[in-house]
């Protein structure tokens, strides 16, 4: 009896196994955008590249492990060029999922491009791995369909400017704030929260100007004359690249000198910026410290000096630059890899619960990756720095962390001399 | 502030008046629509950038040599194109399709060999050949030109720069089609193209001049686009050739000296509305383009150029 028992058990167990075998997927299909031309192209293109690395990495070791299979298996890239075009992305996105049916949906780079896919994503219930989406309104309570992965929700990103600004600024001098800023999800969500920052605190700080330009805008001169007639202590713009290289330009050519200059790209694409502003243009400029400058411990994937040699070996050409998205890229690889090794399937609200269950424990190149309930990212924190001409190489900066100062490397220079 | 954004305004209009000047020339005398026209602007960019990284020049050494080279690729481009479009049932609708796609070529092309990210040239690096004149004539020291001041506020310098040289070429423009044979001539089949080709006029010739003219306006335009607008991708061309269209109907489509207004007009209310509602600049174009559509249809200058 207990022979045939066995033998029985023994043959459930083997037929059950093949039909899991055959159940498992030749590929894995990770659907995602990037934007080859236009405006987003310099913050899309390097999250791209950091993503595809990750996935010809996997592939070339065989695949990722996926749980729900219980084996390794080869990756998929489907990608679609939206060149920019929030219409052409919508369109792309729905592709990816009713067309081309992925298994995972990750967002191209930004708020602007990632807007179109969290609609979507929601519609057709499909978690959308969002990778530096940042606008507020994309998370909330009764959207089970997202998580931030690469970098912390817009409303985190000001606070330790603001921070710096309401308990060191009065002490340096600082009582009268010019705010600028893009019409756009990613840096007008940063503006909101910063304003709200500086009126909630009750320091003797004043906001003397406050104006949003539109995203396209690539000429300040007006707008810097129109700021320097308020006699601010310190000018906070928060825009996109392009905008950052326009505004920093701008602020040379008119021979305008602001006591502090807070702009965001300075540190998230310091390579970028350097290229096209000038070391000289960006010295004494406050702005955010991005991971490529922290050595942060990790307990999964490349540390940042690994990933660095291994973006300099996959992409030797320095089309598109290293920098904050470029890490951005990779990390949403590793996270999507540590869900797949988790989730007990392919179901969608099941990789949630696995992505969610990462929260805390995975700690990457990028820092801890933690998630709040709407799915928002608060581990990856920005610390507020200022760049400093390198002593050894003055064609270069470097960053000085200035706040939170219990991770501080510096004191601010300030006023700009 | 209103003194500054005049100011700003006309130096700014002064340029949009060369990145219009030759869309209109072309479209004046052709009647063809050069959708392409702004990918010739960021490729007069791209000689600039060429010429800064390996010559190490002043970047308005690139002036000459851009006209001078789509001069001869737009003569080309002529031949090769634009008599077979003029052949066809409906040139203007055909150009439209036939320049979209090439502006596309173009910006693959260049993203091809340049990738995608902003490139741009340090201003402190345009004009430099003046500060080194100036030190061979009354000694000192060279340096950075720094900002240059106008009723006592400081303007960026490439701005001023960038400025005259737009009103130079304009001044050239009027002098080729009003004190030159080829002007003459031009100015005769910007009037009537059938009544020009029946007096004997060869008008393909004329027809390429005017269009290796334009493409090597545009061209020049480039080489100021990085310090004009911070940095410059090649995608760029889109955004220019909508602005220029604005500026090309403000002052009179068809009518080339026309669109020095027209850029002027565009400057001032462009820096108007940064001063005082700053969210709206970006609608501006279209704002002017719905307006003058609705009031003068044929643009500020539209009359003169039925006369000329």
């Amino acid at each position: 009896m207990l022979k045939v028992t066995g033998a029985i058990l023994a043959a459930g167990l083997a037929i059950a196994t093949q039909a899991m075998a055959a159940d498992a997927p030749a590929e894995i299909k990770v659907g995602t955008l990037y934007a080859s031309s236009g405006r987003y192209a310099s913050i899309s293109m390097p999250v791209y590249n950091g993503l595809k690395l990750w996935a010809d990495q996997k592939n070339a070791e065989g695949g990722v492990y996926v749980k729900a299979f219980d084996k390794k298996i080869p990756l998929k890239l489907v990608s679609y060029d939206d060149q920019s075009n929030t219409a052409t992305a919508a369109t792309l996105y729905n592709q990816l999922v009713t067309q081309d049916k992925v298994d995972l949906l990750v967002a191209d780079s930004g708020s602007v491009l990632t807007a179109p896919a969290v609609t979507i994503a929601r519609d057709r219930k499909m978690f959308l791995f969002d990778q530096t989406g940042t606008g507020a309104s994309f998370f909330a309570k009764d959207n089970p369909y997202i998580a931030l992965m690469a970098d912390p929700a817009s409303t985190v990103w000001p606070k330790p400017v603001a921070d710096f600004l309401i308990h060191d600024g009065p002490a340096l001098g600082i009582k009268k704030i010019a705010l600028l800023y893009s019409t756009n999800e990613f840096t007008g969500t940063q503006a909101n929260a910063f304003r709200q920052f500086i009126k909630d605190s009750g320091a003797p700080i004043e906001i003397v100007y406050d104006q949003g330009v539109p995203t396209e805008t690539t000429n300040y001169t007006v707008i810097i004359n129109n700021i320097a007639n308020t006699e601010p202590d310190a000018v906070i713009h928060f825009g996109y690249a392009p905008n950052d290289i326009a505004f920093l330009r701008n602020v040379q050519d008119v021979g305008t000198k602001f006591n502090m200059l807070f702009c965001i790209y300075a540190g998230l694409e310091t390579e970028l910026l350097e290229k096209n502003v000038g070391a000289k243009g960006l010295e004494h400029v406050f702005t955010y410290v991005p991971p490529s400058e922290a050595e942060y411990p990790v307990n999964f994937g490349m540390n940042m000096k690994e990933y660095r040699a291994a973006w300099n070996k996959a992409y030797p050409d320095g089309k598109v630059e290293f920098g904050f998205n470029a890490v951005a890229g990779y990390t949403t690889g590793l996270i999507v890899e540590k869900t797949l090794a988790v989730a007990t399937s392919l179901d969608q609200l099941e990789l949630r619960r696995a992505n969610f269950s990462l929260s805390g424990e995975l700690k990457t190149l990028d820092g801890t990756y933690a998630l709040d309930e709407t799915g928002g990212q608060i581990g990856e924190l920005t610390p507020l720095g200022q760049l400093e001409l390198n002593e050894h190489d003055s064609d270069h900066v470097k960053f000085v962390s200035i706040y939170p100062h219990e991770t501080a490397t510096g004191k601010p220079v300030y006023p700009r001399p | 502030m209103l003194i500054y954004a005049l100011v700003a305004g006309v130096l700014f209009g002064l340029y949009f008046s060369l990145v219009g000047i030759g869309l209109n020339l072309v479209f004046g005398v052709m009647r063809i629509v050069n959708l392409a026209h702004g990918d010739f602007l960021m490729l007069g960019a791209f000689v600039a950038f060429g010429i800064v990284t390996l010559a190490g020049i002043d970047p308005l050494f690139a002036v000459p040599l851009a006209f001078v080279v789509f001069l001869l690729v737009g003569v080309l481009l002529y031949w090769v194109l634009v008599p077979r479009l003029q052949g066809s049932v409906n040139p203007e609708m055909l150009s439209i399709i036939l320049f979209f796609g090439l502006s596309q070529v173009i910006e693959a092309i260049t993203t091809i060999f340049s990738g995608t990210s902003e490139r741009s040239i340090q201003s402190r690096l345009l004009g430099t050949v003046f500060s080194t004149i100036k030190v061979k004539l009354f000694g000192g020291k060279p340096g950075p030109a720094g900002p240059v001041h106008i009723f006592g506020q400081g303007f960026p310098a490439p701005w001023v720069i960038a400025a005259g040289t737009s009103l130079l070429a304009i001044a050239l423009v009027y002098v080729y089609l009003y004190r030159t044979r080829m002007g003459t001539l031009t100015r005769a089949v910007m009037s009537r193209r059938d009544e020009a080709l029946a007096t004997g006029i060869d008008v393909d010739r004329i027809s390429a001049a005017a269009f290796g003219i334009g493409l090597g306006l545009a061209a020049v335009a480039g080489v100021f686009a990085p310090f004009m607008f911070g940095s410059v991708t090649p995608a760029f061309g889109a955004d220019a050739t909508v602005t220029s269209f604005a500026i090309v109907v403000l002052g009179s489509l068809g009518n080339p000296l026309g669109t020095a207004l027209g850029g002027v007009v565009y400057g001032v209310c462009y820096m108007m509305v940064q001063t005082y509602l700053s969210s709206w600049a970006d609608l501006l174009p279209y704002v002017l383009l719905i307006f003058i559509l609705l009031l003068r249809p044929s643009g500020l200058l539209g009359r003169r150029v039925r006369v000329a």
